[in-house]
């Protein structure tokens, strides 16, 4: 813990989501790569494993990633090339916290619905 | 610290003068600033790709007929290409900055390093097949169709 402040948490909260999207990423490549073997191969089933409902809360957690670490990261886009963004860095770091929740919240409610639902 | 351990960069630099004055014109600095413009770019690929994807369509029903018809369009195949080359770029290099963080040993950091690059490079080559092929057919086909 470095002070252990808004920066640190915002630098945390970056670098843990920026590894899980990531390793999700090659994940992500590989199976869409099975297509290949064509429609009576391996890409179907695969795909009705991942539609459990365990990996669809993950898919929310990894898209939850994809906002935060996007708008954090046109955070420290302005910080480094503007010379006036780091006068407000913590009330942008409340911004990023905000809008990621504004995003995040209408997603959950078409998101869980199909989850329950066991699609 | 471990005796012998080897000298990890110091932090890394916080605005473009810090970066021009630590690395002046050399890869890092490259890096640097292509994780600034592949990170603003990516933010419209990924949310487009998302809302796509995972709004406008119900991800648990994505199946290998929604891929093909995905990919059948020309627009998917070419922005997908740049969010898999942008977003494997962007990805590997923070993973890079995260192992030369957390990992001390040299040993450690250049096998971590050279599986991840290996593993990396396989997939980006996969992934444009995907894309640009789409199945071993038609692949089969394309390259029966460059000796005619």
């Amino acid at each position: 813990m470095y002070r252990g402040r808004e920066g640190q948490w915002a630098f945390y909260l970056h670098r843990i989501s920026g590894v899980a999207l990531a390793l999700y990423l090659l994940l992500h490549v590989f199976d869409i790569s099975l297509v290949m073997w064509g429609p009576d191969g391996p890409f179907n089933r695969f795909l009705i494993f991942y539609h459990q409902w365990p990996f669809r809360v993950g898919l929310v957690l990894i898209m939850a990633g994809v906002v935060y670490h996007a708008l954090n990261g046109l955070r420290i886009i302005l910080l480094d090339f503007t010379p006036w963004a780091i006068r407000y860095q913590r009330a942008m770091w409340y911004g990023v916290l905000g809008l990621t929740a504004a995003i995040g919240i209408p997603v959950l409610f078409k998101v869980i619905p199909e989850i329950i639902g066991g699609a | 610290m471990a005796v012998g351990a080897p000298a990890t960069r110091a932090a890394r630099p916080r605005t473009l003068r810090d970066a021009r004055a630590a690395y002046g014109t050399n890869a890092e600095l490259a890096w640097w600033v292509f994780m600034r413009i592949s990170g603003f770019l990516l933010v419209f690929l990924t949310f487009a790709h998302l809302f796509a994807n995972n709004i406008l369509m119900n991800a648990g029903e994505i199946d290998y007929d929604y891929v093909a018809s995905r990919l059948a369009q020309p627009a998917v195949r070419v922005l997908d290409s740049f969010l898999l080359g942008l977003a494997l770029l962007h990805g590997t290099n923070g993973l890079r900055y995260v192992v030369d963080d957390y990992f001390r040993r040299p040993q450690a950091r250049f096998w971590i390093k050279a599986v991840l690059f290996t593993v990396v490079g396989a997939l980006f080559v996969v992934g444009v097949m995907t894309l640009w092929t789409f199945t071993f057919d038609e692949m089969g086909d394309a390259i029966r169709n460059l000796g005619q």
